[in-house]
């Protein structure tokens, strides 16, 4: 909670434009979105995802996550090298996401040596086995869905407002709850339903302050029907690093960059 | 005792039939109790080591026991309309109660790993989209063909069957879920037809079928022995006691049952139908004789006294005898078959004292009036005494043909018994022709098959399966089985590994070997996971750390026998190719669960045979105070159980649970008629000191007595033929078997032997004739 009140002093030093009494839902979930995936021009984290299924054992994944926006809201570009699992150290996964369209993505298996194109036609599938989707990690975007204000209401004593949503096409939910902190314009929580069943649910844990963007440092989805959960911690955050575009091609998956990665 | 049961029922009739109906009232008010348990698994101890690991396997790799819905058309399933049908009806089940439906395997639910058009890999789930036209269609079947985990499981490879894999939370909720599915399909207009199978659906189905044929079978029975009984004493009014003592026992026998908490299971269902009979036994002895002497006295009174006292110790030994008989199953291993043998007695034991206490009070109370048609001179049943007069001539003229005919049959049947099989499935627990039955041919005949056992290979150290040593141990034991005949298909971890590894090097020909370093096979595996692949769907093979796998086999026959077989490829591959140091072989699974109890049970029930075999040899000894004579009494007995075994092996019949526990029954009741047989015989003999007379009375009123039992019994279990169950149709059969075999080895095996002992012999060293109960019989009949 301490953490949340400095965040929330440097937050309005900061100065971003606060409208307070912003009722247009839509522009409530695109002000959020951009928060949450396109923080500066590029950036760049450690992650640690902690996957804990009902049983209670843990599986553990780290990784280098490097981002480089291309258009606010649009084109970004992903590059992710593991450390752990040890087995699995070196393998680098690249993402060109683009919103219009499917996403580009690539993988580079060590032990084979090799390169693959890896299809990506199925967003809600798992990313890398977590409760987070393809979709969770790179943000699903806001005009894919109708939105509408459903309250305000105080979480974790936050002032927040709660947009419902709901997809324009068939998809594997048919409701989204959301809560954006009024101060952070961040997504705090989510609920995917389908009809009354709670698909998933998602929580920021801990937002902080990094280099004057509120940023969610501790991310959790659960899927209370599987009673599995997956915490994502984010460290050694940088944003508007300058990466490179030749950061995000073909060549580097196999021979990633050393200036980020260690 | 004895004078103090009889003379307190008959001095305070109605005491006795007020406490008899307060029991019996107290009985029935546990009724409502009733749990009913169809699970196979309860047949071994909830401790029990497989049991034990059966569960952990299950919990390690979040198994489910599957209800199986089969679609079949020709020439193939896989045409839009079809699909789409199936698609609507997976979502239906999924929404189901009890359907874990995040576990579903049917096209739309299960991933496929797929070449990607880029030349990568793809991991979607099989008919993401719907296929509009043929072509799209037969594609869905060409991602089965190729995967080898779905292959054989999901689709037939010519493609005119699917199978849809529903997990249910647990086995009760089975019939529910196909009713559902019923219900849905009845408002399609299809073509193709669908099928529904599964071992938790036969079981839960054979629960509701159990319920219904206890409601039928056990009171058909109880009418037909009415029926048989008023042909035999023409008084309702004598016959409603006997029938009265049957239900009460039933009642209070379960009523005790269900008050203690026990379970109703597929063997204590059978309780009153094995009671039944049992209970109207004793009485049918009373009748006989106080039918045969109350004319002489016209006091009822006087004549239970007199009937009871002489009855009392045969009644007290064939009853001792038959809970003998039926204790011994408690030192099987199997819980329900405990719980039976167990209630059985008891039950025998409260029909041996309702029969001494119920029928003289009842009998007492009745008014003259009503036993006027009663007991005639002799009139009406003179026929039955004289054939069985025949009988014995007959026994003794043809004493050499028959003993040489008997030995022939005893080698005939000895060798059948060799030729005994066990064998079990709870599939066939239906009789041929039920809808489970037909699901399951059809569906094993064109898919890789619905019985299914799990090998759990595990290791101590988390990623000890990322050691290419110990997943090739995997892949060869895997191969190995493919090749038994009743192995439809294995899949396991290595299947996926080898799939994502196909389409990652690009269909390389001929396909690589497996991984050979740790590094390989981990990445391959993260592979799948970064590729969409549903981590849930690699936990079924492979535990999260992957310190264990499963190996899944389905089998096309479930018959024990078959399931045994694999079993023993699998136990004889891994003495050939010893288990790497570390790691552990262990089986789960239904299929397995039968197979063990049933072999436990086999190795139970010789234990109990034996057991109660030489018991009541020494309680022959006891009674009649000699080995040759307790030799003998025990032929009927033997010769029965010879030959109905010897039936079941000549015949190819399985021996499975009924059969086993039938057992104990033929010793239970054949040794009932030997036992009437010599005590009378030398009771009478006592008195007559000449054999051919001692004969001559006894084949007048015991020996009616004796074939009216046999009768009674044999005729009132017809009804069970026609039970829809094949556990009960076999019961009734064996008790119809049981009857005329040890009725006929009794009355055709025993006379010429016994009258080749002298009288001394035969009554007894110390002749002290401290029953004058003879007297008044023999005084009956001159």
């Amino acid at each position: 909670m301490k953490i949340l009140l400095i965040a929330a002093v440097l937050w309005s030093i900061h100065g971003v434009a606060l409208a307070q009494d912003a009722s247009d839902p839509t522009e409530l979930m695109k002000q959020a979105h951009l928060n949450l995936y396109y923080s500066g021009d590029d950036g760049l984290a450690n992650v640690d995802m902690l996957i804990t299924n009902k049983k209670g054992n843990v599986r553990e994944r780290s990784f280098v996550m490097l981002r480089k926006d291309f258009e606010e809201g649009g084109e970004q570009k992903y590059f992710i090298y593991f450390q752990k699992p040890n087995d699995v150290r070196r393998t680098t996964f690249m993402v060109w996401k683009d919103p219009a369209e499917d996403d580009a993505r690539w993988l580079f298996v060590p032990s084979l040596d090799l390169v693959k194109p890896i299809s990506a036609n199925d967003k809600k599938s798992s990313f890398v086995g977590s409760d987070f989707s393809y979709e969770d990690v790179s943000g699903r975007h806001w005009s894919d869905d109708e939105h509408s204000l459903l309250r305000e209401e105080s979480l974790n004593e936050r002032a927040t407002w709660v947009v419902e949503s709901t997809p324009r096409e068939k998809d594997y939910f048919d409701r989204k709850l959301t809560w954006i902190d009024k101060e952070y314009r961040l997504p705090v929580r989510e609920e995917y339903f389908d009809g009354d069943k709670v698909l998933k649910v998602f929580e920021a844990v801990e937002v902080q302050d990094v280099e004057g963007f509120a940023t969610v440092t501790h991310r959790r989805m659960s899927t209370p029907r599987k009673d599995n959960v997956t915490d994502i911690t984010f460290s050694a955050i940088r944003y508007n690093v300058g990466l490179e575009d030749e950061v995000f091609s073909e060549r580097a998956l196999k021979s990633p960059p050393r200036e980020y990665i260690q | 005792m004895k004078s103090m049961l009889v003379d307190v029922s008959v001095r305070h009739p109605r005491w006795v039939i007020v406490i008899a109906a307060i029991i019996t009232l107290v009985a029935m008010a546990q009724m409502p109790k009733v749990k009913i348990d169809t699970d196979p698994e309860n047949m071994l101890r909830a401790d029990a080591p497989v049991r034990v690991v059966h569960h952990q396997v299950k919990e390690a790799f979040e198994l489910n026991d599957f209800l199986v819905v089969g679609i079949v058309h020709e020439p193939t399933v896989f045409r839009p309309d079809i699909l789409a049908r199936v698609r609507g009806l997976t979502e239906v089940i999924a929404k189901m109660d009890g359907v874990i439906a995040d576990d579903i395997i049917a096209p739309g639910e299960v991933d496929v790993i797929l070449p990607d058009a880029a030349g990568g890999v793809r991991v979607e789930a099989l008919m993401a989209e719907m296929p509009t036209t043929d072509e799209e269609a037969q594609t869905v079947l060409l991602h089965i063909m190729e995967n080898p985990v779905l292959r054989g499981k999901l689709a037939s490879a010519d493609g005119q069957a699917m199978a849809l894999f529903i997990p249910l939370e647990s086995k009760d909720v089975a019939e529910d879920v196909a009713n559902g599915v019923r219900a849905h399909l009845a408002t399609l207009d299809t073509e193709e037809t669908y099928y529904l199978a599964g071992l938790p659906l036969a079981e839960d189905s054979f629960g509701s079928a159990m319920f219904r044929q206890m409601a039928i079978s056990a009171p058909m029975a109880f009418l037909l022995i009415f029926l048989l009984m008023l042909f035999f004493f023409r008084v309702p009014a004598m016959v409603i006691a006997p029938m009265l003592v049957a239900m009460m026992t039933v009642i209070w026998t379960m009523g005790l049952l269900i008050g203690m908490g026990f379970t109703l299971h597929i063997m204590s269902s059978m309780i009153p139908v094995f009671l039944m009979p049992i209970a109207v036994l004793d009485s049918i002895h009373i009748l006989s004789e106080v039918h045969d002497h109350y004319r002489a006295t016209g006091d009822m009174r006087q004549t239970m006294r007199k009937v009871v006292r002489e009855l009392f110790k045969p009644m007290t030994f064939t009853s001792v005898t038959t809970i003998v008989g039926f204790s011994a199953l408690i030192l099987t291993p199997i819980p329900p078959v405990q719980v039976f043998g167990a209630f059985v007695a008891v039950g025998v034991f409260v029909a041996w004292l309702l029969s001494l206490t119920f029928n003289p009070a009842y009998a007492v109370l009745l008014p003259a009036s009503a036993l006027q048609k009663f007991g005639a001179a002799h009139e009406p049943n003179a026929a039955p005494e004289s054939h069985l007069r025949k009988v014995y001539h007959f026994s003794q003229r043809f004493r050499v043909p028959l003993t040489l005919g008997l030995v022939a049959i005893l080698a005939v049947a000895g060798y059948g018994i060799s030729q005994v099989e066990v064998n079990d499935n709870p599939v066939n627990w239906f009789k041929a022709g039920h809808p489970l039955r037909v699901a399951d041919k059809v569906m094993n005949e064109h898919l890789a098959g619905t019985y299914i056992a799990y090998i759990q290979l595990a290791g101590e150290e988390e990623g000890a399966f990322l050691e290419p040593a110990w997943m090739q141990y995997a892949h060869e034991l895997q191969q190995d089985l493919t090749k038994h005949a009743n192995v439809g298909a294995v899949s396991s971890v290595v299947d996926v590994v080898q799939k994502v590894q196909f389409e990652l090097l690009s269909r390389p020909e001929p396909r690589p070997p497996l991984p050979d370093t740790r590094e390989e096979l981990a990445q391959l595996l993260f592979v799948y996971e970064m590729s969409g692949g549903t981590p849930d769907d690699l936990f079924k093979f492979i535990t999260p750390e992957q310190d264990k796998i499963n190996l899944w086999l389905q089998m096309p026959r479930g018959e024990n026998r078959d399931v045994q077989s694999v079993i023993h490829a699998a136990e004889a591959y891994v003495l050939e190719n010893p288990l790497p140091a570390g790691m552990s072989f262990d089986w789960a699974g239904l299929s397995y669960i039968n197979v063990e109890w049933q072999r436990q049970m086999v190795r139970g029930m010789g234990m109990a045979l034996m057991g109660s075999f030489a018991t009541v040899l020494i309680m022959m000894m006891i009674l009649f105070r000699s080995l040759r004579l307790a030799l003998v009494a025990m032929i009927p007995l033997t010769v029965t159980i010879v030959i109905t075994y010897g039936f079941v092996g000549l015949t190819g019949r399985p021996y499975d649970m009924p059969t086993a526990v039938l057992s104990s029954l033929s010793l239970g009741l054949s040794i009932d008629f030997a036992i009437h047989l010599i005590q009378r015989t030398r009771e009478i003999h006592r008195v007559t000191g000449d054999f051919e007379a001692t004969m001559h009375e006894f084949f007048h009123s015991p020996a009616q007595a004796l074939a009216r039992n046999i009768v009674v019994i044999a005729l009132g279990f017809i009804p069970m033929f026609f039970a829809g169950l094949a556990p009960y149709v076999k019961v009734g059969a064996f008790f119809f078997a049981i009857m005329i075999i040890s009725g006929g080895a009794t009355f055709l095996i025993l006379p010429p032997l016994l009258s080749r002992f002298s009288t001394q012999a035969l009554v007894g060293k110390r002749a002290e004739p401290t029953e004058p109960s003879a007297a008044p019989v023999l005084e009956g009949t001159s």
